[in-house]
């Protein structure tokens, strides 16, 4: 009997549902929750994905790429951009060689699986490096700002080799990168024309529907050229950064549309693949490649931290954050395994490395290496703006008005 | 039956009889919280001690998938916090002390006695929360792991 549609759709938003709720309960990243609902899914409960799943999983990657492009902060990048530039290239460059190395040399993996676990584990999680930098107050100081310009570059590394790596180098790639190109250059002063002339006004979100266009557009380019599409996503991203930074409302509706709808269909579907006897097989390929990638960025990061004048301890707590990934790791291996790169134990192994890589390098930076940030300059980065004192707000029960104290 | 050891380790006000002379308040908005901030005035006011109430932000999503997903729980705590310490500051006004408000992102007990500790306060006041038994005798509460790791005097208010 054939599925009906709508039951199918409301099973996979009861899990998104339930993930985010198990997300505001417990602090945990709605992302890493929906990836468990994925997976306690796709082992005990039956559920497969359909054709029009893998289509909003799809755009549900993309538009994550966009907005991780999107969220950089392009005077913080060019303010330092030598020292991001030459950790984040290092930072993708080792982990992506060492990992591929040990992948195809020890693990016997075939030359194109291997890439697809370089490409995994090169990445470093920016959301991730930012949650800890705001609980430690660095996310807002010099060396702050370094760390994440550092993660964009190595994200774009990520990103790249993804859509590079498995091209058809023939007519179409040529013509992908000339229509990029040249979309990219005008897009941030259409982007802005856009939104100055019918955004303030129209309801309708013409500015959210261009942006769409533009990446539907290239996306298809993209994989007709056996690219991927997240990689126009996140250039587009990254030259209308400029424009976002300024209008927050547009971010914001691209943010909800993107958590409502789209994600989820990509964070279960992530999950769903994850075999569990594969994990309990794998565990030890698990651990090495968990070892391969935090090892290869103490080799690449350290060093250079080390040469930007960062102390040991410093250099340490920034090599750490660096090994983290989730997002961009998660995407890489499902690339490879609905590219039929790689199968569905090797899927599961890289899908654990990348999530435990999100884990296990922060819980070892905030533990042993959270750097001591004088009082003086946390607190001066901190804005006192304060809204004026609320006439009628509650703030909840409470038995002391502040007129009784005196 | 015995005491909770947090009900042991109430503290008089100063018990060497010095004068304090710095104050941190955790403040989180509790009704605990505004009898602690009301204490800690009526105390500063009669030692000329400075006042500042740190509020901590806690439950930031960890292990974000996007920056915004922390960017968007950050500015609504922080707005949150910020309507607070507002009130705090009025508050502070009509007693006529003027206190320092702050707020950081973190485990509440450890930022408050990294406060403490690199503020080199010599008192920290914190409101009872009052946790369920069960609750507190398992996870402890955040005044138990402040009174057991701030380097001063901690004044828990009921």
């Amino acid at each position: 009997m054939e599925q009906n549609v709508w039951f199918v759709a409301a099973s996979w938003m009861a899990l998104a549902l339930a993930a985010s709720l198990i997300s505001v309960r417990f602090g945990i990243s709605v992302a890493l929750v929906e990836i468990a609902m994925g997976v306690l899914a796709g082992n005990f409960l039956g559920f497969q994905t359909t054709p029009w799943i893998d289509f909003l999983a799809s755009l549900g990657a993309g538009i994550l790429t966009f907005l991780a492009g999107a969220e950089i902060d392009p005077d913080s990048l060019r303010r330092h951009l030598r020292p991001s530039l030459a950790i984040g290239m290092a930072s993708f460059l080792l982990p992506f060689l060492a990992a591929w190395a040990f992948a195809h040399g020890v693990l016997g993996w075939t030359w194109p699986q291997a890439q697809i676990a370089g490409v995994a584990l090169s990445t470093t999680s920016v959301a991730v490096v930012y949650a800890v930098m705001v609980e430690s107050g660095l996310a807002s100081t010099d060396l702050g700002k370094l760390i994440l310009a550092a993660c964009f570059i190595t994200d774009f590394g990520t990103v790249l080799a993804l859509g590079v790596l498995f091209a058809n180098f023939n007519g179409w790639l040529a013509l992908f990168v000339a229509v990029t190109a040249v979309t990219l250059y005008f897009l941030p002063r259409l982007t802005r024309w856009l939104i100055g002339t019918l955004g303030a006004s129209a309801v309708s979100e013409p500015e959210v529907k261009f942006l769409f266009l533009v990446l539907f557009g290239l996306g298809g380019l993209a994989t007709t050229a056996r690219s991927e599409a997240v990689l126009p996503a996140y250039l587009v991203g990254l030259v209308v950064a400029g424009v976002f930074l300024r209008d927050r409302v547009l971010v914001h509706r691209m943010r909800s549309i993107a958590f409502a709808l789209l994600t989820p269909f990509y964070f279960i579907k992530a999950g769903l693949y994850v075999s569990l006897p594969a994990i309990v097989t794998g565990v030890a390929v698990i651990a090495a490649l968990l070892l391969v990638k935090i090892a290869a960025k103490f080799v690449g990061v350290w060093p250079l931290a080390r040469a930007c004048r960062l102390p040991p301890r410093e250099g340490n707590y920034v090599t750490l954050l660096m090994s983290t990934g989730l997002t961009f790791g998660t995407i890489s291996a499902l690339f490879g395994l609905t590219d039929g790169i790689i199968d569905q134990a090797q899927y599961t192994v890289l899908v654990t490395v990348v999530i435990l890589s999100a884990v296990v390098p922060t819980l070892l930076a905030q533990a042993l290496f959270q750097p001591r940030i004088p009082l003086a300059e946390r607190d001066a980065a901190v804005a006192e703006e304060v809204p004026p004192l609320p006439r009628a707000a509650g703030t909840g029960e409470r038995s002391w008005k502040p007129e009784e104290i005196r | 039956m015995s005491a909770h050891p947090i009900e042991q380790r109430v503290a008089a006000p100063n018990p060497t009889g010095a004068p304090f002379r710095k104050i941190l308040v955790g403040f989180e908005g509790s009704p605990g919280a505004w009898r602690a901030l009301a204490q800690a005035l009526r105390l500063a006011a009669s030692d000329g001690a400075t006042v500042h109430v740190l509020t901590v932000i806690e439950h930031l999503p960890q292990y974000a998938a996007t920056v915004g997903e922390m960017e968007e729980a950050l500015t609504e705590a922080e707005r949150q916090a910020a309507l607070l310490q507002a009130e705090v500051r009025h508050a502070a006004d009509l007693a006529g002390v003027r206190v320092e408000t702050v707020r950081r992102a973190g485990h509440a007990a450890k930022t408050l006695v990294d406060y403490a500790r690199e503020g080199g306060f010599d008192l920290l006041v914190l409101g009872h929360a009052g946790h369920s038994g069960v609750w507190g005798l398992f996870l402890g509460t955040t005044c138990d792991k402040v009174v057991r790791h701030a380097p001063c005097s901690v004044l828990i208010v009921r």
